[in-house]
């Protein structure tokens, strides 16, 4: 066991980097929207082990996919990675840096992500990954259905006014451009009222009285439910005194879509569509 | 250089000055004395006692002629030693051990310990944790611990408040036989009965030095009364002696 | 009385031994199970892979363990025999709060995910900060009281920076989370690199070490103490300066593990009397093998913060410890 692990080791030091082997690679995911992403160009075999969150419907696309491999814990030290027995560990920017730096020192390749807000930080996850497993091709495949669906969908909204939304949270925070939502509304025919009328960069603490005088047309909550989805947001200031809010003028989306950096949020952009724009279906 | 060492004062003190609690007070005392010091309460008695001891600024301090501030600090815990009025222990140390600490500035060589708390009669409390004591146990405890130190100069600052009459004259008769080896005691206290034991009074009030002498040469029934506010007189009462 | 004497003896081999034990499971458990063969063959390199877990992944997790146990218990009972007050705990004067706030500052702005020395680095920094800021105040001629009421309102101003980062990143959820994490304490993947950083409180120990009689003295009353011999302004600089560097170091590397400065000396001290010539080497050791252990039991319920499990594991044997004395 441990002299084939050294094999790899040695076999991963002497390859270069771009064309680091197929055959033998194990990946470890950090995150969701790699796992997402892995899951999508890797074979089975090549994937040691998922990020927490992977099963998780409320925030994976890929909870039933991801079921056959095991999850990492949540906030666990470089062993608990390690035992895994991975090649190659896909870790975001917000990954703590000590870990990262544990894992390289026991001879692991780590990839670090540090750009997520838009499809095109997407494709290049995607690519990245692709060639860490040996499969390109996979990636440019996906891709290529993506541009195609893009397009498709870019086609139908045409000419459509754009709906005036926003994406309330519980939190008190929303966010304003640069940010995955941005992304989505201009994948969606959509206008983020926080960027355009609230001048908000990315995730922030929401204007709470500005944004009671945004003409907001409908409010973007995941939920399959409308009422169930909008209960909370009615009894919460300032949303409960949202004309959008009252009236039940909402989009559903479904839990994952909301904050997805994969390829898969191209789902996510239909899916908004389809509540925004219902007649473009017609 | 130094003067001849019968003329040399033990302690001398110029022009003691702590902003609202004493005002130039200038005493000097000879080796070999006990000397009482009195004076109302608030009339600046612990004051100068710390002053003397080098614990607070405010004035020339020398020790046996020697200016204090050329005294290293180790070399001060050997030369005079002060004992407070009160004190509280916030951790368990043995009796013996705190009396032990007395002598931290000869090296803790623990000489004479076993004496000092024989003397203080507190040979049953010897391993008794001090934050355990009475009041009048510890003020005991911190006379043992500045017996230990052999030091030529004592200050004490009301070393009888808290004892009992027994042991207050015993402590007495300690600082005596300390006085009859050449060492100077001077220790602050309240009942003026007992004055008259002592070789000198140095007398405060208000912050100022009102009078230094003899016993008798100072407490006069005119100075009890400006000073203390009391009638004085003599009349047979109760006396109380050691066996 | 006598009990506390016959234990003074014992303690310190009970500890050492405690110590050594702690350290070799430390070494043979973790997530990645290594077989007792492999840990040994790790320890002698002659298992490269092995080697790289033991001696790249474990050691220096167990080497900054005893190095912040040792320093945060030992300037636990500096500061108490400072303030002559068995409730005094390194943080005081807003050393560790300091501390807090440079972490979750470097946290906040993006620093720390650049090099791994950027965080204990900041860290550091605020510490010191927080440091120069009571010694200003002590310098000023400061009475005891009046330090503590300083340190009580440094506590409060630090604790509000780090109280208004952790309120502005809720959006970002794990840079959030992270810092959570740092201000419950851990010892999650520290390297090498760590352990230099943590280097100074070898020698601020040292120079602790000979300081234990002086302290008794200190610890009965200051002017007593210095009516004694003890050069008691000088002594009072060295130690304050020895446990804000023993805290600092501790906090850099470690984050704001809770309880162990308070704790630990007291414990020790109901258990063998309060002298600290015997008291300083065995906070030093039980300090050291009471964090290891607490690790250890981290690393085996697996994600729990190591400043919660101190509290759990410490809080209900001093209760116990106190319960006992009465």
């Amino acid at each position: 066991m441990a002299s084939l692990m050294r094999t790899w080791l040695a076999a991963l030091l002497l390859l270069p980097l771009g064309a680091a082997g197929a055959a033998g690679v194990r990946i470890v995911s950090q995150t969701v929207g790699t796992d997402e992403a892995l899951l999508a160009v890797a074979d089975p075999g090549q994937i040691a082990a998922l990020s927490p969150l992977a099963h998780n419907p409320e925030y994976s696309a890929v909870a039933r996919e991801a079921k056959p491999y095991p999850e990492l814990v949540v906030n666990g030290d470089a062993e608990s990675v390690l035992k895994f027995r991975p090649s190659v560990v896909l870790c975001a920017d917000y990954s703590r840096v000590e870990l990262v730096s544990q894992l390289r020192t026991a001879g692991v390749r780590v990839i670090v992500f540090n750009h997520y807000a838009t499809l095109q930080d997407s494709y290049e996850m995607l690519r990245r990954i692709a060639a860490e497993v040996g499969a390109p091709e996979r990636a440019e495949a996906v891709i290529a259905e993506c541009e195609r669906r893009t397009a498709a969908l870019r086609e139908r909204l045409k000419g459509i006014k754009p709906v005036r939304v926003i994406s309330p949270s519980t939190y008190d925070i929303i966010p304003g451009d640069h940010t995955t939502f941005q992304d989505l509304c201009d994948h969606a025919g959509a206008e983020n009222l926080a960027a355009t009328l609230g001048q908000l960069h990315g995730n922030v603490a929401s204007p709470d009285e500005q944004m009671l005088a945004w003409p907001i047309d409908e409010v973007v909550v995941s939920g399959t439910d409308r009422a169930a989805a909008l209960a909370p947001y009615r009894k919460l200031p300032p949303y409960e005194f949202m004309a959008a809010v009252r009236d039940g003028r909402a989009a559903l989306m479904e839990p994952w879509m909301l904050g997805c950096v994969s390829f898969r949020r191209v789902d996510a952009y239909f899916a908004l569509a389809r509540a925004l724009h219902p007649e473009a279906w017609r | 250089m130094a003067a001849p060492t019968a003329t040399v004062a033990a302690l001398e003190v110029f022009g003691a000055t702590v902003p609202g609690r004493i005002e130039s007070v200038s005493v000097s005392l000879p080796a070999g004395q006990l000397i009482g010091l009195v004076g109302p309460n608030g009339s600046g008695k612990s004051t100068l006692l710390q002053v003397a001891a080098g614990l607070l600024p405010g004035g020339n301090v020398r020790w046996a002629g020697e200016p204090l501030e050329k005294i290293a600090m180790l070399e001060r815990g050997r030369r005079a030693s002060w004992v407070p009025q009160e004190i509280r222990f916030e951790f368990g140390f043995s009796v013996r051990s705190v009396v032990g600490q007395g002598r931290f500035a000869f090296g803790d060589d623990g000489r004479g310990i076993d004496d000092a708390i024989a003397r203080l009669d507190l040979n049953h409390l010897a391993d008794r944790p001090v934050d355990r004591l009475s009041g009048g146990e510890r003020q005991r405890v911190l006379l043992a611990r500045s017996l230990v130190t052999e030091a030529p100069l004592y200050l004490w600052d009301e070393p009888l408040a808290a004892l009992d009459i027994r042991h207050a004259l015993q402590v007495l008769v300690l600082a005596r036989e300390l006085a009859g080896r050449g060492a100077t005691v001077l220790l602050s206290l309240h009942d003026l009965r007992l004055v008259e034991k002592l070789d000198q009074v140095v007398a405060l009030d208000a912050g100022k030095l009102r009078a230094t002498g003899t016993p008798s040469a100072v407490l006069t029934a005119e100075f009890l009364r400006s000073v203390f506010g009391v009638l004085a007189s003599r009349s047979p009462g109760l006396t109380l002696e050691l066996p | 009385m006598t009990r506390e004497r016959r234990m003074a003896g014992w303690a310190l081999p009970v500890a050492s031994l405690a110590l050594v034990v702690l350290a070799v499971v430390s070494l043979s458990v973790g997530d990645l199970h290594l077989p007792l063969p492999k840990v040994w063959a790790g320890l002698r390199r002659t298992d490269p892979w092995a080697a790289t877990i033991v001696w790249q992944l474990r050691m220096p997790r167990l080497v900054v363990a005893i190095l912040v146990g040792a320093a945060l218990s030992s300037a636990g009972l500096v500061m108490q025999a400072f303030f002559r007050n068995s409730l005094a705990s390194p943080g005081l004067l807003g050393v560790s709060t300091g501390g807090a706030a440079g972490a979750v500052m470097s946290i906040a702005f993006g620093w720390a995910a650049i090099s791994l020395w950027c965080l204990p680095v900041s860290a550091m920094i605020g510490a010191f900060v927080a440091m120069a800021a009571v010694l200003a105040f002590a310098r000023r001629g400061a009475s005891t009281e009046g330090l503590i009421l300083a340190g009580l309102a440094l506590n409060a101003l630090l604790g509000a920076v780090t109280g208004y980062f952790l309120c502005r990143h809720t959006d970002v959820f794990d840079r959030n989370a992270q810092m959570v994490f740092w201000l419950m304490g851990g010892m999650e993947d520290r390297t090498w690199t760590h352990v230099l950083i943590a280097s100074p409180i070898v020698v601020a120990a040292m120079f602790v070490w000979p300081l234990g009689r002086p302290m008794d003295l200190l610890s009965l009353g200051q002017a007593e103490a210095q009516s004694l011999g003890v050069d008691v302004r000088r002594l009072r600089r060295q130690l304050l300066v020895l446990s804000t560097v023993l805290t600092a170091a501790a906090t850099a590397v470690s984050g704001a593990v809770g309880f162990v400065g308070l704790i630990v000396p007291h414990i020790l001290r109901l258990t063998i009397g309060p002298e600290h010539k015997r008291l300083l080497p065995l906070s030093l050791v039980g300090g050291a093998a009471f964090v290891v252990g607490c690790d250890l039991v981290c690393r085996l319920v697996g994600g729990l913060p190591l400043g919660i499990v101190t509290a759990l594991i410490g809080g209900p044997y001093f209760l116990w410890l106190l319960q006992r004395q009465r």
